[in-house]
């Protein structure tokens, strides 16, 4: 009962991130809500290797290995982030459309 | 971890419930700092929650990077970009945000049906054969450390090229 309330958790962290992820307007909280994402995957890898591979947890290396991937993409989608508005000025994402043309 | 059923059952709930209302938080201010605070929220309740299940490596690991750098980082981020549109973004409700709001409701009920019907228990019992008995007196962090110089060594060293490649491409594109 305890590992299904998790689950749950995990899964309401992952539709609010998509939601988030969607129908955000500023670039900085859609990289906000790809973290919420990335958290909520986190957590169901540290759920499982807490409940079924207690001996050798396999789930907690890969959640390290995914938190390490997530700050390496944070730290690159807030560089590029920064130089685009310092490029036009703004951070709406649908100003953002120059391949368009 | 080795606590009372009553109060691992209400740290749950409380540690749940400040997820909940963080994540909302993230989604729904409009301030974009004040999101970027609800974001420190969620992970550090989502740190306890590593704690509780016994997982004391990943819980810190995650309270160090994801915290105390991920975060800090967002924060400077919102603190640096031009966000002259604070008060003009009034969450005009437009179509798509109703149909993503319906999309993603659907996706967590769909989750969350699944996931009471699904026997884990059962998965379980049919996967232990391969599982080894002993090493009973070794700490998780000590376990943590033997997989990765042994079991995942090269995922270990690939992740430290990836993670300077990441900082060096980092540095150059936000250069001036």
């Amino acid at each position: 009962m305890m590992l299904e309330h998790v689950l749950v958790l995990s899964a309401y962290l992952f539709s609010i991130g998509i939601y988030g992820l969607i129908t955000s307007r500023n670039m900085v909280r859609a990289l906000m809500c790809l973290e919420l994402i990335l958290n909520a995957v986190n957590m169901n890898l540290v759920t499982f290797s807490d409940f079924f591979d207690n001996r050798q947890l396999k789930g907690n290396i890969f959640s390290i290995f995914v938190i390490a991937i997530a700050a390496a993409e944070a730290a690159i989608g807030l560089a590029i982030v920064s130089s685009i508005s310092r490029n036009r000025k703004s951070i709406r994402i649908n100003q953002s459309n120059l391949l368009n043309k | 971890m080795d606590l009372p059923k009553t109060l691992h059952d209400f740290l749950l709930v409380f540690l749940g419930s400040g997820l909940i209302l963080g994540s909302l938080g993230v989604v729904l201010l409009t301030n974009p700092i004040f999101s970027a605070f609800s974001l420190g929220l969620t992970l550090v309740c989502i740190s306890l929650l590593y704690i509780l299940s016994n997982s004391h490596f990943v819980a810190a690991s995650q309270l160090l990077i994801y915290v105390g750098a991920i975060n800090v980082l967002i924060i400077f981020g919102v603190m640096f970009m031009n966000g002259s549109e604070y008060y003009q973004d009034f969450r005009l409700w437009t179509v798509g945000d109703g149909m993503t709001l319906m999309v993603c409701t659907s996706i967590f009920i769909s989750l969350i049906t699944t996931i009471p019907d699904t026997s884990w228990y059962g998965i379980i019992w049919t996967t232990r054969s391969n599982q080894i008995i002993e090493q009973d007196l070794i700490s998780t962090s000590q376990q943590i450390g033997i997989h990765l110089s042994t079991d995942f060594f090269l995922p270990f060293e690939l992740i430290s090229i990836i993670l300077l490649a990441a900082l060096i491409g980092a540095i150059v594109v936000a250069r001036q």
